[in-house]
């Protein structure tokens, strides 16, 4: 621990205190991200472990770069990559205005992070404007592994308050258990919109009810044969049948027709039909993409 | 996590070769013979596989639990920590990386306890010493010696492919998978790319059920001297076992072997003799409990 200054503390996370720190000798910037043993059940927390050897594993571009683990006293320090904030305090500072190229820069690194996750079989599962970091040079990584996990294991929410309900999909909120890249897919699309609107929250419930009935009244309740197997669903229940009342124009204005497409295709109910990372990709939306984004 | 094995922490950090664990062995075998150190990490392995299977962990926990304790060892000498210590050690983290879940504390300790008494007395007379903190405290050091690298790549999904492409699912599939399990006993698994592995058990299951797969294995392109390689280490592991009555000889071995002159505790943190690591560990308890007090305050 000699070999870093604390400078500040930046946040707290699913496990931990996060702190600014530099290096005493090479002078980098860097996050230090305390792992707490106080749960003495467990040792090393599970959340914690997820992370450090998932991200041990996954080194690219558009996803958080874990240095180095620290061994110190019974403690442990994870040594992240510093950025300069998260997407939701990029929201809260751009004073409702975020050009539609950074708009289209940010989705891309997202999709490209997600892409480079699932083809190594990891899910995210927990993806949300908090949990993406963004540095000076408009870079874009995913971060907070800690409720990432392979797939192809039936999974549970421990807690409604460990995965946050607004960019829960739909068959998620209906008890799926087993469920596959198509979770990200839908936080990804969520994300997008509030990308668009600079910030605005698309579907921001209050509960698992007024998130589905958010969801049905903007993209209209699903029926079994849209979705088969909706019905058979573990917290399934019925809900009046909503009909699209507002239009993408109206829910996204600032973005362009393809953007909507995209969106479109990202926020679909049944999760066998909606998009993956990498077909996301080669949507035209992305035809424009200036090379310098690209590079990113 | 089943992504790609030659960029993995695996390939890139933990393919070791012979010469680094002669090297590392040194110490050891200055005491105990390079046969008696096989036979001791052949029962260490035992002792896994039985942990595991009274805790009723996956297959595939037992296996990654092993191969932290070999990994461990490859890089200490066996007086570093008890692995008597050490393999419950792994059994934990293994279970928690492998997505099997958190085992708590009192069924570990107790399944050790029983564990020894009912299967393993003849190694170890004794009652099981070691509580959960001293599990907890060992946890640590096997991260940090292990550098964090915790996600394994094992030889049975390759194995299951394989016997999928030559519709042997029946015949070769569990014999192989066995000979698998037995190579948790040797270095192989420290040694050889998993793939490698899984072809190594296929070629003897071929041999033992006289199934002629040349013609498919042609078709692979891999370096048969390694395949054979692997199968030579094995035949020596199942030459050992002919010869050996673990319950008659490894009570002499384990009381040769080298153990550590106390509980594992750093040497700058804890003072020199074993009164201080037993003082720490009773205030570790102590704030254990405190820190139980308060979270159950208001």
């Amino acid at each position: 621990m000699q070999k870093y200054e604390k400078l500040e503390k930046i946040g707290e996370g699913t496990y931990g205190t996060v702190f600014k720190a530099k290096n005493r000798e090479t002078h980098e910037i860097v996050a230090l991200k305390r792992v707490r043993l106080d749960d003495d059940d467990e040792g090393v927390p599970s959340s914690a472990l997820r992370e450090i050897c998932l991200l041990k594993e996954l080194k690219h571009r558009n996803i958080v770069r874990l240095h180095d683990v620290l061994h110190s006293d019974r403690k442990l320090t994870l040594v992240f990559e510093y950025c300069d904030q998260d997407l939701k305090k990029y929201f809260d500072t751009c004073n409702g205005e975020i050009d539609p190229d950074t708009v289209k820069s940010f989705l891309y690194q997202l999709l490209r992070g997600l892409s480079f996750c699932h083809t190594n079989n990891v899910l995210h599962r927990d993806l949300k404007p908090q949990n993406l970091l963004i540095n000076k040079n408009g870079e874009l990584k995913l971060a907070d592994f800690g409720l990432a996990r392979a797939f192809g294991i039936p999974v549970r929410f421990y807690s409604a308050e460990v995965v946050t309900l607004w960019y829960r999909p739909p068959d998620v909120l209906f008890g799926a258990k087993m469920y596959s890249t198509s979770i990200d897919m839908w936080s990804a699309g969520c994300i997008f919109a509030e990308l668009a609107n600079a910030g605005r929250p698309l579907f921001p419930g209050n509960d698992d009810d007024d998130q589905l009935k958010r969801i049905f009244k903007l993209l209209g309740t699903p029926t079994e044969e849209q979705w088969p197997g909706m019905t058979q669903l573990p917290n399934y229940r019925i809900f009046p049948m909503y009909h699209v009342s507002t239009t993408w124009q109206q829910v996204v204005p600032k973005l362009n027709s393809k953007g909507r497409d995209l969106l479109q295709s990202l926020l679909v109910c049944n999760p066998a039909d909606r998009l993956s990372a990498d077909e996301a990709l080669q949507h035209p939306y992305f035809a424009d993409l200036p090379s310098s984004a690209r590079q990113l | 996590m089943a992504g790609n094995f030659w960029q993995s922490s695996h390939y890139q950090q933990w393919m070791l070769d012979k010469q680094d664990l002669q090297r590392e062995r040194q110490q050891d075998l200055k005491v105990l013979t390079e046969d008696e150190y096989q036979k001791v990490m052949i029962f260490f392995a035992n002792f896994i596989q039985g942990l595991g299977e009274q805790l009723k962990v996956r297959q595939q926990v037992i296996a990654t639990a092993t191969v932290y304790f070999k990994r461990f060892y490859a890089r200490n000498s066996l007086k570093c920590i008890d692995p008597w210590l050490m393999a419950p050690t792994c059994i934990f983290l293994a279970s928690k990386v492998e997505e099997f879940g958190v085992i708590s504390n009192t069924r570990l300790i107790s399944t050790c306890q029983n564990v020894v008494k009912n299967k393993f007395g003849y190694a170890f007379p004794q009652e099981y010493p070691y509580r959960i903190q001293n599990v907890l405290e060992c946890e640590f050091f096997l991260l940090e010696m292990m550098d964090c690298c915790l996600i394994l790549f094992h030889p049975y999904r390759p194995l299951t492919k394989y016997c999928a492409d030559l519709s042997s699912e029946n015949e070769l599939l569990p014999l192989a998978w066995r000979i698998i399990n037995d190579s948790l006993r040797t270095d192989v698994p420290l040694l050889y790319p998993p793939y490698l592995i899984a072809l190594a058990c296929l070629h003897m299951a071929c041999v033992i059920k006289q199934k002629d797969i040349k013609q498919w294995c042609a078709e692979l392109s891999v370096d048969t001297d390694i395949i054979l390689d692997i199968a030579r280490t094995l035949i020596g592991l199942y030459d050992v076992w002919k010869n050996y009555d673990e319950k008659k000889e490894i009570a002499g071995i384990l009381a040769k072997m080298p153990k550590p002159k106390l509980s594992p505790s750093r040497p700058p943190s804890e003072g020199p003799n074993g009164q201080d690591g037993s003082n720490n560990s009773q205030n570790q308890g102590q704030s254990m409990q405190q820190s139980g007090m308060q979270s159950s305050g208001p």
